[in-house]
């Protein structure tokens, strides 16, 4: 059966969704995956809006409560070996309680680490981004702060992203 | 979005989502389709199986896929009734453009009432 994207939401909610118009890219950008995934270095990327308590701060929510067609178009930096309990979580539209006992249904971080030992892929980035998935304008993701997160991915010879919106 | 900002900086990607309907009209290059509430993109806490199971089928996707724009899908069985899940994954209290977009359809109907 065919994956229903409105199954859980309101339906006041679902149809004012299926109104919206929608930017779409064309031709759709495409990188081919380069070499065997066992060969593969990969990132994770969520839109989550989880954060590492003791590192970084947590994406501003003070200001999207002030302004609520604003969302926090920054990232955060989230390493691999970060224990459970230094997980944060911003984000104001879902219930973030699942997110705070397990971080791997949006960051699977530990269940990428055991692809690695079982060889499916070739490696886990050390740092991987987790960013605020509402954004009701996405012109600083585009003009900063997603190429700003594809230099960093670069910089780490990385070849392949696992993307998780929330 | 950011999945096309990747790809144009030679990264590829593959997008896990349960909302297909975007994925599909943005253009977004690899996509996994799976039914499950929001911020619940892998599967349930704790559950190692479901979470290892979606994430298979995505690295499969980005594996196999010839073409931007490839879509695909893994069923998965919900463990919670949909009534259930439908207000379980929502925030306790309701996200600043709910709240505003409920005061302002009070002070509309508010107003209607007025002029009556």
């Amino acid at each position: 059966m065919p994956v229903d994207s409105f199954k859980y939401l309101p339906r006041s909610i679902a149809a004012y969704y299926q109104t919206l118009r929608v930017e779409r890219m064309d031709p759709i950008p495409w990188t081919p995956l380069s070499k065997p995934l066992n060969q593969c270095r990969l990132a994770l990327v969520t839109t989550a809006g989880i954060y590492d308590k003791a590192r970084e701060p947590p994406f501003d929510a003070g200001r999207e409560k002030r302004e609520p067609m604003w969302g926090d178009p920054t990232y955060r930096r989230i390493r691999r070996d970060l224990a459970q309990g230094q997980i944060g979580a911003s984000h104001l539209h879902i219930n973030n309680r699942d997110i705070l006992a397990d971080v791997n249904i949006v960051l699977p971080v530990n269940r990428f680490a055991e692809l690695e030992d079982e060889g499916v892929i070739g490696s886990l980035a050390a740092v991987n981004y987790s960013l605020m998935g509402y954004q009701p304008n996405t012109s600083e993701w585009r003009a900063r702060y997603a190429p700003e997160v594809a230099g960093l991915l670069k910089d780490e010879a990385l070849d392949a992203v696992l993307l998780t919106p929330a | 979005m950011l999945a096309q900002t990747f790809e144009e900086a030679g990264l590829s990607t593959v997008m896990v989502t349960m909302m297909p309907f975007w994925a599909e009209k943005m253009g977004t290059p690899r996509t996994l389709g799976v039914e499950v509430p929001f911020g619940h993109t892998l599967g349930m806490p704790g559950d190692r199986e479901m979470q290892k199971m979606i994430i298979r089928a995505a690295l499969s996707l980005l594996e196999q896929a010839q073409q931007p724009g490839a879509m695909s899908e893994v069923e998965v069985e919900w463990p919670q009734a949909s009534d259930v899940a439908r207000k379980d994954w929502q925030p306790l209290e309701a996200s600043p453009i709910i709240k505003m977009m409920r005061e302002q359809a009070q002070a509309r109907a508010e107003g209607r009432k007025q002029e009556t």
